[in-house]
């Protein structure tokens, strides 16, 4: 045990020393954290950085709906420092207007121009021509006085006090979303999609990189030799189960940091947001329970144990780091394929594929996390799927034990198929 | 402590095409100074590993410090050095040295001190330099050596095993290993060496012990296996000129049984009953200037080629050292 020990200790701090474990700590939280802010922020900036300039009205409803328009635009954030010139005229002298209106936006002179003619009453139509029609915001804002104005006069025309439409049409509503969904409450169906796509993602990520990292920490003991002199002090079996256990807990460290921060950032995202002129999304986490947790940690331990495992297998029979590569395209394949069918079953998360997969070994551990978090799965089904992977684990640890022991010595060629059975059969060469 | 430091009995190691290991008996007296000598792929570094652990053997049992070799914590008392060198590139050289001292079961405190005081007699650790706080790949490849020598001793082992330990090293570094394996007999410590090179056995060894095609071909002590290997030898050096007369006389089958021909020495066996004096009164009467006539005890290296055979040994990898 206290070779194992000393065997963990120098592949954890080997590992969390580096520079890139050190900047991926810290930066991993931040890019996290700017997927949360940035895109809200970015999107808050585009809108309020899309001024309206001078804009030309020709009102030819003849109700005063042009003057209208004005008065929202009036009113509008975008529009502030703007002017809007209205032209009263008749539907005959529209086309000529138009022309006349043209021209002053080519000369810049207007940014644009907004046609209301008859149809806009009648048909809800309404026409806009500027340097600026391309930009999505500055358009809407037009739009959306155009629409209120619309509404205003058509409840005029329905006999409405236009004192009271007025006063009746000034409301702003702020609308919070929540959906239900068959667990019958709790954050947005999206919300919790895209929680337990999140954390298939985190899964598959770590999964993937720290196995990986063991392949080529087994292959540079290897082909550096310095294998051998370790195996003069500690056996096998204590070597490997030190080194997945060493890696795998530096894969944990940088998870909690990376949680950890991450939750920091939410738990402050209002404040930052509020900093940012932001508006804050109306999405909430899932409740996550203490069983939940657990079976989440379980899922990853023993999915880490299950490729980590292969992947030192895979480090044990190859020569160098281009075979390593190409012999661990198999298991590499096995963990893509997991999250190949993580979008069908975040949408699906009860379909018969789901069930399936999550119950297959290889892709359970990204998989059920995933199921769990977007319906309730039976337990007898999380019964099932954790055993199978449990197995499979140590079936892996296992086979790789003895792939492990014999290839660790093995110079030169990788090892043959043939040359693994016979291993897995004899225990040997 | 017990009389023998390596008690080896009937290990065999076979493989799907071949056997590297065939039935290997070997005793290893405490204090000693033991050579393994073979070709390349006689099997040496094999039984090494059956010796440590690191490869199970098929049959026989090996027994260390009168412990079996599995035993839990008796790999702490021995010191490995393999043939094929390296250490972690890419770690620190005193963290390299305290990783393995640790994995011997050193606390790192001792581990630490023993460390600071290697470093500083291998030239590691200076007023102007500590090598110490610099990585593996950043050192001279001596200084790496001297390192991996190190992390050899750092636990100070009872049993030190050295796999070709000559092989590679600068004539610096082989004179600080030769003066080390002599400190530690002194020090009632017991080395094991694999080497191909029989003048270093020779000088070093107290004992050999000689495998070929994974089997023992002879063992003993280097003055028992010499006696016993002894007949008419002949140690002649020459000088300059006429050594195509000497040629002629040394193709005299009557007198001469074998010549090893190294252009101005010569080894030469006799048959059995041939006159040395003869020979040397010969080569006088031919004008040839001697420098040396000897009668000596065969070199190991002529018993090594003389019992391994040709055929046991790949062109070029008995020569001297």
């Amino acid at each position: 045990m206290a070779k194992l020990w000393v065997v963990i200790k120098r592949e954890y701090l080997e590992r969390v020393r580096t520079k890139w474990f050190i900047i991926a700590t810290i930066f991993g939280p931040l890019f996290f954290g700017s997927i949360m802010i940035v895109p809200g922020y970015i999107s808050a900036r585009t809108v309020r950085d899309s001024k309206i300039g001078n804009l030309r009205i020709l009102d030819a409803t003849g109700t005063g709906l042009g003057a209208r328009v004005a008065a929202k635009m009036a009113v509008s954030k975008q529009a502030i420092g703007s002017s809007t010139q209205v032209i009263t005229l008749s539907s005959a002298a529209l086309t000529e207007a138009e022309s006349t209106a043209t021209i002053a936006v080519m000369q810049k002179k207007d940014q644009g121009y907004l046609v209301l003619d008859s149809t806009t009453l009648t048909r809800l139509t309404a026409r806009y021509a500027g340097s600026n029609a391309s930009a999505f915001g500055e358009t809407q804002a037009v739009e959306n006085a155009v629409r209120q104005a619309l509404l205003q006069t058509r409840l005029e025309q329905a006999g409405l006090d236009a004192q009271r439409v007025d006063s009746l049409t000034k409301v702003k509503v702020n609308m919070s979303v929540e959906k239900i969904d068959e667990k019958g409450r709790g954050g947005s169906g999206m919300a919790s999609a895209l929680f337990g796509f999140a954390i298939a993602f985190l899964l598959y990520f770590s999964i993937i990189f720290y196995g990986q990292n063991i392949m080529s920490g087994v292959l540079d003991e290897k082909t550096s030799r310095v294998s051998e002199v370790v195996l003069s002090s500690v056996g096998p079996d204590t070597l490997l189960a030190g080194k997945i256990l060493g890696v795998g807990a530096v894969g944990l460290t940088q998870q909690i940091a990376w949680i950890g921060s991450t939750a920091l950032v939410w738990k402050f995202r209002a404040v930052v947001m509020a900093k940012l002129g932001v508006p804050m999304p109306a999405f909430t986490l899932p409740p996550i329970s203490i069983g939940m947790l657990c079976l989440l940690v379980a899922y990853f331990v023993l999915g880490f144990l299950l490729y980590a495992s292969l992947f030192a297998a895979v480090g044990a029979i190859s020569g160098d780091q281009q075979e390593a590569r190409q012999a661990a395209a198999p298991v590499t394949m096995m963990l893509v394929a997991a999250m190949v069918f993580a979008q069908p079953v975040m949408f699906a998360p009860t379909s018969t594929l789901a069930k399936v997969v999550s119950l297959i070994p290889v892709t359970a551990p990204v998989i059920m996390p995933l199921r769990m978090s977007a319906t309730q799965v039976p337990a007898l089904e999380i019964a099932l799927s954790l055993a199978g992977v449990a197995l499979a684990c140590a079936a892996a640890i296992w086979a790789s034990a003895r792939i492990y022991r014999v290839g660790l010595l093995m110079t030169g060629k990788r090892m043959s198929i043939a040359n693994m059975l016979l291993i897995l059969k004899l225990g040997r060469s | 402590m017990t009389a023998l430091a390596l008690d080896i009995r009937g290990i065999s190691k076979r493989y799907a095409e071949h056997t590297a290991v065939r039935s290997l008996s070997l005793a290893v007296p405490t204090g000693a100074v033991y050579g393994l000598l073979g070709p390349n792929g006689a099997g040496k570094t094999t039984s090494i590993r059956m010796i440590l652990n690191i490869i199970a053997p098929d049959t026989g049992t090996v027994t260390l410090l009168g412990r079996p070799n599995t035993d839990p914590g008796i790999l702490d008392h021995i010191g490995y050095l393999p043939e094929e060198r390296g250490l972690y590139k890419k770690m620190q050289v005193h963290r390299v040295l305290r990783f393995l001292a640790e994995l011997k079961g050193v606390d790192a405190k001792e581990a630490d001190r023993r460390i600071h005081q290697w470093m500083e007699r291998f030239d590691l650790t200076t007023a102007g330099k500590d090598w110490g706080v610099a990585k593996l790949e950043e050192l001279s490849r001596g200084m790496q050596q001297k390192v991996q020598f190190i992390g050899t001793l750092i636990h100070d082992p009872d049993l030190v095993i050295l796999d070709e330990p000559f092989s590679g090293l600068d004539p610096i570094n082989a004179q600080a290993l030769k003066d080390t394996v002599v400190e530690l007999k002194k020090r009632g410590k017991t080395v094991i060496f694999s080497t191909h090179l029989m003048d270093n056995a020779e000088r070093l060894c107290d004992s050999v012990c000689i495998i070929a095609r994974g089997e023992k071909v002879l063992d003993g002590t280097v003055s028992g296996v010499k006696a016993e290997h002894g007949g008419n030898n002949v140690a002649l050096a020459v000088g300059a000129g006429g050594t195509e007369v000497l040629a002629k006389l040394l193709a005299d089958h009557t007198m001469i049984e074998k010549v090893d021909d190294s252009n101005r020495f010569f080894e030469i066996r006799l048959q059995a009953g041939a006159d040395p004096q003869a020979l040397l009164r010969t080569i006088i009467a031919a004008g040839v200037p001697v420098q040396r006539f000897e009668l000596v005890q065969p070199s190991l290296h002529q018993i090594f080629l003389e019992k391994v055979g040709a055929t046991g040994v790949e062109p070029g990898m008995s020569g001297h050292g």
